[in-house]
């Protein structure tokens, strides 16, 4: 039973993954990020009624809370960007180059 | 003198110097309160020796807890091995501040800063505090070389400070060693030299850390093969920082060896000291001889400096109490010359444009004065006796001779091969024909003059009478060996060692 | 008459205290207004003589004490002490070093006084003065030293001046590579002379490290380092005085003025490797063997520059290898253990050698610095004093009865053969004939035959009297000073010998009349023999020959010059320049930059990887990440 949502909460996370290393749009990375975050709270979840708990609820909740603010941030940087270069491509940005 | 004396010659040039830096001021003011600053310390200085007794122990002895909970100390104090190291880093600043006046502010400021620094260096009595001041010495020499040296400046800078850094950290390491060491043996944190000295150590971590100290301090004074930094740092450096690198910075890698390393690693010391007197006396020669075919008078000199180097650290290693008299006076004698002589490449080049030995000659005729304080200078180097340079050199190769006849005659070729540079330099600077450019050739101004003329007077007085100096340092360079000998002696009895006989250490 | 020794410190002070004087004039007035030279050579004539006087009251002193008291000592200051190394600055006159004080005063007054008419006219006057004055002081403290630390100070001050007084003329490079030459060859010797020192401390100094001490500790020496310290110090002997192998220098020292030649490198500096041997007569004594390498160095190096001397042509030349080769000969004296008689020799030759330099001064000086033999001839009328002067010195050089070179050599020679060494002496008897032919061959050369250069004798004239009556005090010398020694033969009882015995470690051998008279003989007729050949090669006036085989090699001196240029000079800077162009770059410094290399090279591996996109960042991490995960599974597992 527990099985299932953990093996869906993986598959999305490794599906987020996937997007943040091989799109180069910058919303299509965010919005893996997402994923990946909500992956996380799926498995809180499913292991706080395992253990019938509320301590994943919780957790699920404040991530929640930060991948609200998160998201506030993040599009404002993302518009920050795109003034700068005028595109969302991630590949642009590539100022740490050695 | 008063109980802070030697805390006022410490922190009153470093924080003048650090006023100096931040403040804005002219050039000239700059040069006025380096100079004022210098001369205080100058009299304080001469007002030491002549208070300093001369027994055995330390003098002017300050102490104050500073880390307590590692029982680190502010401790300080002057005995007869720091004595004249002190004097050669008190005496003879000022020149510095006479004789030339085309820096600006900053660089007087990181003079003053190097001159505390060293101060602090050579009179700790605490390791962790010599360390400290260790370091500090080289920030201002970073600064004057990188900031206001010659063309090649930058690449010179980073060998110099990529190479003591690095000999710094192995020193670092070591001095933990020693600390937890002593902690494991005695139940308690101490960083004292003199307890420090009741350490028992042995074993192949002791080996290590005695190897770790030994290249910190071979780098600074260096020692062969460690002293390819010195070339080019002393060639790029101007001038003042040049003089306060071979004058008095090298010195206090000899010293630190005296001090720090051979208290604490008797036997190492004892079972090294073939090799380590083998490099001082190949570093003399290697560099003897590659002064011979310098182009570049500084740079010659350079070669010329680390070469009497190799010869003051062997005094060292000899391990009896004529050769460790003869270091300690030859490193005042030293600093005395071999600064008098860079200022005079410094007044030269300034006058010249040029340092190139192939573009000079004929100076002797147009500047008489000149030629006849630099050829003191010139034979105190070479250790003519009646200058103070033939003195420590004798006592070298005398006291040599009674650790190994081999080393001895290595070590007086050096006879030869400093009159063979010195002498050929002359020639070509200061004889044969003047040429245009030379015939130009400005005399030692009045001011210049009298700046130069108690250096000068000083070379000959320690020559004519060392005793006055001998005296003071006598009794603590002969503890020193007595104690070194008496512990080497008795802890490694079957291992072949070439120590001296018992009958030569009476003291 | 206690306060006397107190006087003995004085005798080098005045003199150094001349050359301070002169030397601050000169140095703050040689580039402006320079002051007069009357002045200069008032001052510079001071020290010298107050100095000979005071070694007079000295000398009378001595001999008016007992003969097993004969020795003063004055100790001015202590120098250095360092355990149980005490050096004091105290000087000793004994019979020897009362002796040679007062040659040495008396000669250098001389020659300061015939300087001021040589160096007449030079720009650097006072400077000359200054190094001469310096000179003397450091002989007299070579000679007066109490120790040998003492002894070695006045040994270096010396040599400084030497090499000062050697490149004066410095514009000529020449000039100033033959003082260096000098002063480095003497360096090698000096580095003898500190190592025997050190052995000779660490032996038996502990005792006290003057002579007294250490003649009474002699016994304690083992034979090994007896020697070794005899060797060492002989080194330092044969860089002084000119021996093989450091010889070289002596003959290229002629490019200083000639009174130096002849106040340094003639009378006085070169001895002082005789003075050390015989100041250390009981070592030499002791260790026969030590002393008898002395006698053959010495002996070789006589003949060796007696056959360099016979082919030279320039006239300070021919002077320099006679010194050479009479230097030889004191060496062979005291080293045969014949120290009164090497001392003697030395006594002498100060006279008549300085005699002859100051003559061939006085010629170089009339001939507007010609110094080449085959320029000149016929100037005996021109310059009458010179010519006597000058002949009576050869005479006594060349070994003549009775003037006084021969008294002084044939002591030398008979000691030789009476101490068993008969292959020194038969060598000696044939030197004695070079010598005799090759300064005889300088006298026809010079003052017979026709004039080779009219021009030039046209010119010539006599020297001035302030140059001409320290010549005719040196030939008075040079033709009675032998009395003194007069040997019981002639009914004289050896008035030096006796002199010297309280300072000298020597014994007499008893050889009968018979054979003295036949040793006399022998070296009287190879005298003869040499002058008759010179007289009939070039008495009547000869032309300068072309110089092939041997003659060839003699005339370029065996290309020793060449080849110690090719076995030390050259490789030494070749070494030097090896070291500075290639060793000091590339391997001592490959450290450093081994160092950097790594450094940068692993830099520039690592920074492929920073490609600068975020999600390769990503994937960075995500690896990272797994395999921690892998790792921790595997452990907890």
């Amino acid at each position: 039973m527990i099985q299932d949502y953990l093996i869906l909460s993986i598959i999305l996370f490794c599906l987020g993954i996937l997007g943040v290393i091989t799109r180069r749009n910058v919303f299509t990375v965010f919005m893996s990020i997402e994923l990946m975050l909500n992956a996380a709270n799926l498995a809180f979840i499913a292991f706080s009624r395992l253990h019938e708990s509320m301590d994943g609820h919780v957790l699920a909740m404040m991530i929640m809370a930060v991948a609200a603010a998160e998201a506030a941030l993040a599009l404002a940087v993302v518009i920050l960007l795109h003034k700068h270069k005028g595109k969302l491509d991630t590949n642009v940005f590539s100022l740490l180059r050695g | 003198m008063f109980e802070y004396a030697l805390s006022v010659m410490i922190f009153l040039p470093i924080l003048a110097g650090l006023a100096l830096v931040l403040f804005p001021l002219r050039g000239q003011v700059a040069r006025t309160v380096g100079l004022i600053v210098s001369i205080v310390i100058l009299f304080m200085g001469i007002e030491m020796f002549i208070g300093f007794t001369g027994t055995s122990g330390m003098e002017y002895v300050q102490n104050t807890p500073w880390i307590e909970s590692l029982g680190i100390n502010y401790a300080l104090g002057v005995d007869g091995i720091s004595l004249l190291v002190l004097m050669a880093a008190a005496i003879l600043y000022p020149l510095v501040f006479f004789v030339f006046d085309t820096r600006t502010k900053g660089f007087y400021g990181n003079l003053l800063i190097a001159q505390g620094a060293m101060i602090g260096a050579i009179c700790a009595t605490d390791m962790v505090l010599f360390y400290v001041f260790w370091e500090i010495m080289l920030l201002p020499i970073f600064f004057m070389i990188g900031l206001y040296g010659g063309a090649n400046r930058l690449a010179a800078t980073l060998k110099i400070t990529i190479y003591t850094i690095a000999g710094s950290l192995l020193m670092l390491a070591a001095l933990v060693y020693v600390g937890v060491s002593y902690h494991q043996q005695f139940g308690k944190w101490t960083f004292d030299i003199v307890q420090l000295s009741a350490l028992d150590l042995g074993g192949g971590y002791a080996v290590l850390a005695f190897i770790m100290f030994m290249i910190a301090f071979a780098i600074k004074t260096p020692l062969f093969p460690f002293h390819t930094w010195l070339p080019d740092a002393y060639t790029e450096a101007p001038t003042s920082a040049t003089f306060v690198l071979s004058a008095i910075m090298a010195k206090i890698g000899v010293y630190g060896i005296i001090r720090f390393v051979v208290p604490v690693f008797e036997i190492e010391f004892a079972r090294f000291a073939m090799l380590l007197s083998l490099a001082g006396v190949v570093g003399m020669i290697y560099c003897g001889i590659a002064a011979i075919s310098q182009k570049d008078m500084k740079r010659l000199m350079a070669f010329s400096s680390a070469s009497h180097m190799g010869i003051i650290a062997l005094g060292v290693f000899c391990m009896n109490v004529q050769a460790l008299t003869g270091t300690l006076f030859q490193i005042a004698a030293h600093a005395t010359s071999t600064g008098v002589l860079f200022l005079f490449v410094g007044l030269l080049e300034q006058r010249m444009k040029s340092r190139e030995i192939g573009d000079l000659g004929g100076i002797a005729y147009r500047a008489p004065i000149f030629a006849t304080f630099f050829a003191i200078a010139m034979l105190a180097s070479v250790g003519l006796p009646g200058t103070n340079g033939f003195i420590g050199e004798f006592l070298i190769i005398l006291g040599a001779l009674k650790f190994s006849p081999f080393i001895a005659v290595l070590a007086g070729t050096t006879l030869i091969i400093g009159v063979c540079y010195m002498l050929w330099m002359f020639q070509r600077v200061f004889f044969e024909k003047t040429n245009e450019k030379t015939a130009e050739f400005q005399d030692l101004t009045a001011k210049e003059m009298l700046s130069f003329l108690p250096v000068i007077l000083l070379i000959l007085a320690m020559g004519i009478f060392p005793q006055a100096f001998i005296k003071k340092i006598e009794p603590a360079a002969s503890q020193q060996v007595a104690k070194l000998f008496a512990m080497s002696q008795a802890q490694v009895a079957d291992t072949a060692v070439p120590v001296s006989d018992q009958n030569n250490h009476k003291n | 008459m206690e306060h006397t020794a107190n006087y003995i410190g004085l005798i080098p002070l005045l003199p150094l205290v001349g050359a301070v004087v002169i030397g601050l004039m000169h140095m703050f007035t040689c580039t402006g207004k320079a002051f007069s030279e009357k002045l200069y050579g008032a001052l510079a004539c001071v020290g010298p003589v107050l100095s000979f006087f005071l070694a007079l009251v000295v000398f009378f002193h001595l001999r008016d004490l007992p003969v097993d008291q004969r020795h003063l000592t004055h100790n001015v200051f202590t120098w250095f002490a360092v355990g149980d190394l005490k050096v004091d600055m105290a000087f000793l006159v004994d019979p020897l070093s009362g002796l040679y004080l007062l040659f040495v005063t008396f000669i250098g007054s001389l020659i300061h006084i015939y300087s001021i008419g040589y160096m007449a006219g030079d720009e650097n006057f006072g400077k000359f003065f200054c190094y001469l004055n310096l000179f003397l002081g450091s002989m007299l403290i070579l000679v007066l030293g109490s120790g040998p630390v003492v002894m070695f100070v006045g040994w270096e001050g010396v040599g400084l001046c030497s090499y000062l007084l050697i490149s004066f003329f410095a514009t000529d490079t020449e000039n100033v590579l033959a003082g260096n030459k000098a002063f480095i060859v003497n360096r090698i010797g000096d580095l003898g002379f500190v190592l025997g020192m050190s052995v000779l401390f660490w032996a038996i100094g502990s005792g006290g490290f003057d002579y007294l001490s250490l003649k009474a500790n002699t016994h304690l020496l083992t034979p090994g380092v007896g020697i070794a310290v005899c060797l060492l110090l002989f080194i330092g002997a044969c860089g002084k005085s000119a021996q093989i192998p450091l010889y070289v220098w002596l003959p290229d020292a002629m490019a200083g003025p000639t009174p130096v030649s002849a106040l340094i490198h003639a009378a006085t500096m070169v001895t002082a490797g005789v003075y050390m041997v015989a100041r250390f007569s009981f070592m030499y004594a002791h260790f026969t063997t030590a002393g008898t390498i002395v006698a053959w160095v010495g002996i070789l190096t006589a003949l060796l520059s007696a056959i360099y001397g016979m082919f030279q042509s320039d006239i300070k030349k021919i002077l320099a290898y006679s010194t050479v080769s009479q230097l030889g000969y004191m060496f062979a004296g005291v080293g045969v253990a014949a120290y009164s008689a090497g001392i003697f020799h030395v006594f002498t030759h100060a006279f008549f050698k300085a005699l002859l330099f100051l003559g061939a001064g006085s010629v170089i000086y009339a001939l507007h610095h010609q110094q080449d033999v085959w320029q000149m001839g016929g100037l005996k009328n021109k310059m009458p004093r010179t010519y006597m002067t000058m002949l009576i010195g050869a005479l006594a050089l060349a070994g003549f009865p009775p003037f006084s070179g021969f008294f002084s050599k044939d002591e030398i020679l008979f000691m030789a053969l009476a101490n068993g060494h008969t292959g020194i002496w038969l060598i000696g008897v044939l030197v004695a004939a070079m010598t005799a032919y090759y300064t005889f061959r300088l006298i026809f050369l010079v003052f017979h035959g026709t004039p080779r250069n009219q021009e030039a004798y046209d010119h010539a004239h006599e020297a001035p009297a302030v140059m001409t009556v320290p010549l005719i005090v040196l030939a008075a010398g040079a033709a009675l000073a032998g009395v003194l020694n007069l040997p019981a033969l002639f009914g004289g009882n050896m008035v030096v010998s006796t002199w010297l015995e309280p300072s000298l470690t020597e014994h007499h051998p008893h050889m009968s009349h018979g054979v003295e008279i036949l040793a006399m003989l022998a070296s009287v007729v190879a005298v003869v023999i040499g002058i008759t050949i010179a007289y009939k090669k070039f008495g009547q006036g000869a032309e300068e020959p072309e110089f092939t085989g041997f003659a060839k090699l003699g005339y370029h001196k065996f290309y020793v010059d060449e080849i110690y240029n090719a076995v030390f000079v050259q490789p030494f800077k070749g070494i030097g320049s090896v070291i500075s162009r290639f060793l000091e770059p590339n391997v001592t410094d490959s450290f450093v930059k081994f160092a950097t290399w790594i450094y940068r090279k692993a830099g520039t591996s690592f920074k492929a990887l920073q490609v600068g996109y975020v999600r390769v960042y990503a994937l960075y991490m995500v690896i990272g990440l797994s395999l921690m995960s892998l790792f921790l599974s595997q452990s907890i597992n």
